[in-house]
């Protein structure tokens, strides 16, 4: 795959060299033929490389039809002596469409490729049963190329490593520690306005997960810069819980785990 | 173990030179510290009563390599300066930036890669980057260059040991002095 990308990412280079070359050319048509060889190899040399995308069936065909279809037109008009100012807009559509619907889905696709081995690697020293159900679903939605689902899935791990928490303060003190919060007239509490009221263990469910954090930093589980941080991470999980167009990439998956784990999943405060 | 240090002082020296004059003693103690921590025979510790397990990164117990302990001496680069870059500190460090420093996709993708090797050395590797996770990062940071990306670091070519096109990266000394600084840049904005 890294080879791929690597032979895709020099093709785009060569695009852009012909591009240069025509540019600067005084005469009104391209007609030098070692200028139109460079352009016809170009599209020789996109074969392989589009045999190996169809068949490995990492983009769609609509995608990489385009981009042969561009590469085409590029060698059509390489074979005789055409006006520059037709190779100006073609060379700019090839290029484009070779970075944004070839190139970086691919990069993308293969960083998910291996993110599960990094997520994993995070993990391993979690061997809590329940925890473990949500997170190897969640690692592999990821390696699916699946990123909001899996990060749906990982943050009902830290959910429920955060109900145990508390629920093993018990019910009364943990509706204690509500009313306790809800006067607590501080910068960082006091939009919390809400009278909590727990008579079985199910109720945790209905609260809403932004109050149970807030409550976490109210105990002193969670320093401030904690907290950011967890609040970020539910930020994050809610935009993908619903619909949005953000599509978080490997990078933000594996930082995400990072954060959870560090904050919660492995925080010696929530054992 | 003395036979040991004495093939390992002119190293421990020579790395001491590179530190600014007021911090040379400090430095020589830090190593030396962390010379013997790893190489002194020490009794087997008795098994830690049950509890809960340590921390993970962060804080007093960080499991920094002694290696990366002598490259943050040998910078002046603290903990908490580090710690705004990269996160957790130790074998799961991640790139905790929201922005890479630099003028120009061009200058990003250069401080990623010299980032993305410091954090390669922190969890326990080389100072170098693979060029598969460099590419992905740029494109995360939106400073993706594909016609360029080559050259790019071929332009920087002083920061990193000798290079072809399509190999991964490892930093030269220049590389690694520059990286410290980049971290320390982005600490100081942070």
């Amino acid at each position: 795959m890294s080879d791929t990308v690597q032979n895709i990412e020099d093709l785009i280079e060569r695009l852009v060299e012909v591009d240069g070359a025509v540019r600067k050319l005084k005469t009104a048509s391209v007609s030098g033929t070692a200028l139109r060889k460079q352009a016809k190899d170009i599209h020789k040399d996109w074969l392989p490389i589009c045999g190996i995308l169809e068949q490995e069936q990492i983009l769609d065909s609509v995608s990489i039809e385009q981009a042969t279809n561009h590469l085409e037109k590029l060698k059509k008009l390489a074979e005789g002596k055409n006006p520059k100012s037709q190779y100006k807009p073609l060379l700019k559509t090839a290029v484009s469409h070779l970075e944004s619907e070839v190139l970086h889905p691919l990069i993308k696709r293969s960083g998910l490729k291996t993110v599960g081995s990094s997520i994993r690697a995070l993990i391993a020293p979690i061997n809590d049963t329940v925890l473990l159900t949500y997170l190897d679903e969640s690692v592999r939605c990821a390696e699916q190329n699946c990123v909001r689902a899996s990060i749906v899935l990982a943050w009902c791990a830290v959910a429920s490593k955060i109900h145990t928490k508390l629920l093993s303060l018990g019910l009364p003190a943990l509706e204690a520690a509500f009313d306790k919060m809800k006067q607590d007239t501080g910068m960082m509490f006091r939009a919390f306005t809400k009278t909590i009221k727990l008579t079985t263990t199910g109720d945790m469910q209905e609260i809403p997960d932004a109050n149970l954090i807030l409550l976490c930093r109210f105990l002193m589980w969670l320093d401030d810069s904690e907290f950011k941080q967890l609040r970020g991470a539910l930020d994050l999980r809610n935009s993908c819980g619903h619909p949005t167009n953000y599509q978080p990439d490997s990078v933000k998956l594996q930082a995400y785990y990072a954060d959870i784990t560090q904050l919660v999943l492995l925080n010696p405060k929530f054992v | 173990m003395l036979d040991k240090l004495k093939a390992d002082f002119d190293g421990i020296l020579e790395l001491v030179q590179k530190v600014p004059d007021p911090l040379k003693e400090t430095a020589l103690k830090i190593i030396l510290d962390q010379w013997f921590a790893a190489n002194a025979v020490l009794p087997r510790p008795p098994s830690p009563p049950p509890g809960p397990p340590p921390p993970v990164g962060g804080g007093a117990g960080t499991p920094i390599t002694p290696t990366f302990k002598a490259y943050m001496v040998a910078n002046a680069l603290s903990e908490p300066e580090l710690e705004r870059v990269m996160h957790p500190l130790g074998p799961n460090a991640q790139l905790a930036v929201s922005e890479i420093p630099g003028v120009g996709k061009a200058t990003k993708q250069v401080n990623l890669a010299l980032l993305l090797s410091v954090k390669q050395a922190l969890i326990g590797g080389t100072f170098g980057c693979a060029l598969k996770e460099l590419r992905e990062t740029c494109l995360h940071y939106d400073c993706y260059d594909s016609a360029n990306f080559a050259a790019n670091l071929k332009k920087n070519k002083t920061l990193f040991k000798p290079w072809k096109k399509g190999e991964d990266l490892e930093l030269s000394g220049a590389g690694m002095k520059k990286a410290a600084g980049v971290v320390k840049t982005i600490a100081s904005e942070s």
